[in-house]
């Protein structure tokens, strides 16, 4: 039982929930405690250990019977041949003659309502590469494969024939209704054998799959050349590194101790006291940053920019004010987009909307809308950020512009995937660089990371 | 006393008695976070009796429930305790004469200031700590229930600071030393999932999540709490409650909005739920002028099923 709870708990962590070692402890103290022979109760005192999240109860919910299944067998309808007249039991096996042998033996093991073995699973499981494989999604899909492997179509249809040729053989309607229905139920008792198998053959291989030593593997791999199962997980990430990121910013805006002081607090506070001035209050000092956020979404850069939006929607509470723009060829403002939706949905109608072309990037361009409808989102405190490679095909940079913006804005970071031995050919960076108060490299997650905390520790 | 609940029948059935209608799900886990003694955060929609919970188990423990509500700026000076310097001060003029027969007889300053310096302990001990309700909870001489409300409104560092209280329930008061907790209390931490909390908090509190009740047990907290309405139009009201959550709705209603309804049902009188009542007393349940427009048109304006007649109406929840 104990081996069974760690599997399931290494099936959970292979599937994205994060599972600490005091929680598993916790879940054996909880399971000691409320015993194992109340099934419900065995599950809930499993999932309020493991699961803190209400989006992995799902995850739970579909794991859980894979490991602790009900333990009964599927429903058989009953074995047929026990209560056939002899006549009746004489037409069948004359009417099964027909078919071929394989065909046969098949159709009387449904008639018998006997199941499949576990060798005989083993045996099917492997034929259709069951053990590599260890995503649940691929659930169903392997059961159809394991009844193809049967050959439950050619059965199916054969059944058919064969009810047909015992109605002509003169059997009771009744009879033969009674027959079918035996025959669908033992074949959906098989049926549910072989997913139910499935499922935990594939439950048990992602437990055993080697802890994700991929995520920090992955932060540290460039954005190009990751695969989209990757940026999945990275995705996933994100989140997780937001909150740890809103953390350490709340934090660091905590309440002054010191610097200019708040006259109408200190009086409010003073109250207490008979009007003596005890405690004395500071304004606070939270420097919560504006943002303009200029992203190309094109298709090389799509991923870094998401990222990027994805970690500073995440982080709205830390600024005063996010203002988002995205271009390729043209710039839209994509703030809307944002209220409510989560990064990845949004990214998904902004490209929608200005879907990408071939090679027509062009900042130039996408710079003079700026200039026309939002340069006022520029002003004293706001801190402009610039997600893109700088590759304008040619266009025309428009460094009038920028550096305009750069002047308006207290401060100007372009985060940038190409480190600088890479800015030739079509690359303006060379241009644009000097106009920025930071060049940041984030050509993968750590380094996006690493460029998020700076922009708001400042 | 100390272990109130001995089975999870038993949690279910004294949570009964107080008029909380708890399933299988709560009383399982509101009995394993009690035996293990681990705070209990239930995590859920607005309005589906979090809170409610936890006064439940306050009043089927019989214990006192402490309330902490949580809210942006919340921090140890509101949650913990406090030095009363109004009171200190007022002592100290009102000894005024004591503190001079005291000190009166010092031969030098020193000398006065060490013997002031004996004394401190007096203007540094319980009487002058005022309590807050997490203080209250670990010094109270009874057990207690904590209950922790929307701790998703508190900032980040408030969640950090809490981590140690609910760990060892101890607290260090620089001049008190460590206050350390005579009886455990019960806590419960409610969130309404308005920003993820932190991994730390969470790994030490065992997780509950409610969601809207299914309409048996919305029904039965129906009858439970508001018993004058007729059974038959408690089903109807119901059943029209989760067809609205079912739809989509900025503020889908909570139990309580639907108990308020109840409620309203109660007052007007009404014999059914025909057009009239629904257009007088939606606005008990829907808090959005777009939310109302919408389940107007959903409910009046069907093109495909035609108008009840009143002597059909019984059927109207069937199908």
């Amino acid at each position: 039982m104990e081996s069974r709870i760690l599997q399931l708990i290494a099936a959970l962590r292979a599937s994205g929930v994060r599972v600490s070692l005091a929680e598993s402890a916790e879940a054996f103290s909880a399971v000691d405690l409320m015993g194992i022979q109340d099934r419900e109760h065995f599950r809930l005192s499993l999932r309020a250990t493991l699961i803190k999240d209400a989006k992995d109860i799902p995850t739970f919910d579909k794991l859980f019977p894979l490991f602790f299944g009900s333990g009964q067998p599927p429903l058989m309808g009953g074995n047929l041949s026990d209560d056939l007249t002899p006549e009746e039991a004489q037409m069948l096996a004359d009417a099964l003659r027909q078919f071929t042998e394989s065909l046969r033996q098949r159709m009387e093991r449904l008639m018998n309502g006997e199941q499949l073995s576990r060798s005989e699973l083993e045996a099917l499981g492997q034929f259709v590469g069951l053990n590599q494989i260890d995503n649940l999604e691929y659930q169903n899909w392997m059961a159809q494969r394991m009844m193809r492997a049967l050959d439950f179509p050619e059965v199916r249809e054969a059944l058919k024939e064969l009810m047909e040729q015992l109605a002509q053989m003169g059997m009771n309607r009744e009879r033969i209704e009674q027959i079918r229905e035996m025959i669908q139920q033992n074949m959906q008792g098989m049926q549910d054998q072989i997913n139910k198998f499935a499922g935990e053959r594939i439950a048990e291989n992602l437990s055993e799959r080697p802890r994700s030593e991929n995520i920090d593997s992955l932060m540290n791999r460039p954005f190009h050349a990751l695969s989209d199962a990757d940026k999945k997980l990275l995705q996933h990430e994100v989140q997780r590194l937001a909150a740890a990121l809103r953390t350490r910013i709340a934090l660091r805006q905590k309440r002054s101790k010191s610097g200019q002081l708040d006259p109408k607090a200190t009086i409010r506070a003073s109250l207490k006291y008979h009007g003596v001035p005890m405690e004395i209050r500071h304004r606070d000092r939270v420097r919560k940053p504006r943002i303009v956020v200029i992203c190309d979404i094109s298709t090389s850069m799509r991923f870094c920019s998401e990222l990027m939006l994805s970690f500073l929607y995440a982080l709205q509470g830390q600024v005063r004010k996010t203002y988002a723009f995205a271009f390729i060829d043209h710039l839209e403002s994509i703030s809307e987009d944002f209220n409510g939706a989560n990064a990845d949905e949004a990214i998904t109608s902004v490209l929608w909307r200005m879907p990408s072309g071939h090679y027509n990037t062009d900042l130039g361009c996408s710079l003079q809308n700026f200039n026309d409808d939002f340069m006022d989102t520029l002003n004293g405190q706001t801190t402009l950020l610039i997600v893109g490679d700088g590759r304008n095909n040619y266009n025309d940079p428009r460094t009038d512009i920028f550096s305009v913006m750069s002047r308006r804005a207290a401060r100007t970071i372009w985060l940038n995937p190409e480190p600088p031995y890479l800015w030739h050919g079509d690359s303006d960076m060379p241009k644009y660089a000097p106009l920025c108060n930071d060049v940041l490299k984030a050509g993968n997650l750590s380094e996006l990371v690493s460029a998020v905390d700076q922009l708001l520790s400042a | 006393m100390n272990n109130p609940f001995e089975s999870t029948k038993s949690v279910k059935s004294s949570l009964n008695s107080q008029n909380y209608i708890a399933s299988e799900e709560i009383s399982t886990i509101v009995y394993l976070s009690q035996k293990l003694g681990k705070p209990l955060l239930a995590e859920g929609p607005a309005g589906v009796g979090k809170t409610e919970l936890a006064k439940a188990i306050a009043g089927a423990t019989g214990r006192e429930l402490i309330r902490l509500q949580c809210y942006e700026g919340l921090d140890e000076s509101k949650a913990l305790y406090e030095w009363e310097y109004s009171k200190q001060l007022l002592y100290t003029q009102l000894l005024r004469d004591k503190l001079n027969d005291t000190l009166g007889k010092a031969e030098s300053l020193a000398e006065a200031a060490d013997k002031l310096a004996g004394e401190e302990d007096v203007f540094f001990s319980n009487r002058f700590l005022l309590q807050r309700p997490l203080l209250k909870a670990i010094l109270c001489d009874q057990p207690t229930v904590l209950l922790i409300d929307e701790i998703d409104r508190a900032d980040a560092e408030f969640e950090a600071f809490l981590l140690e209280i609910l760990s060892d329930f101890q607290v260090s008061v620089p001049e008190l030393g460590t206050l350390t907790a005579k009886h455990i209390p019960f806590v419960v931490l409610t969130s309404n999932n308005t920003r993820e909390l932190s991994e730390a908090l969470k790994r030490r509190c065992l997780y509950l999540f409610i969601n809207y009740p299914t309409i048996d047990e919305e029904l039965a907290v129906v009858r439970l709490k508001v018993p004058d309405l007729n059974p038959k139009l408690a089903r109807q009201a119901v059943e029209f409650v989760q067809k609205l959550r079912a739809g989509d709705m900025r503020k889908s209603p909570s139990i309580s909005e639907t108990l308020d309804w109840a409620n309203a049902l109660v007052a007007l009188n009404a014999k059914n739920l025909d057009k009239d009542t629904l257009e007088d007393t939606l606005s008990v349940l829907l808090k959005h002028e777009a939310d109302l427009q919408k389940a107007k048109r959903q409910m009046f304006a069907p093109p495909s099923s035609p108008r009840h007649r009143p002597d059909e109406f019984g059927r109207f929840s069937g199908n």
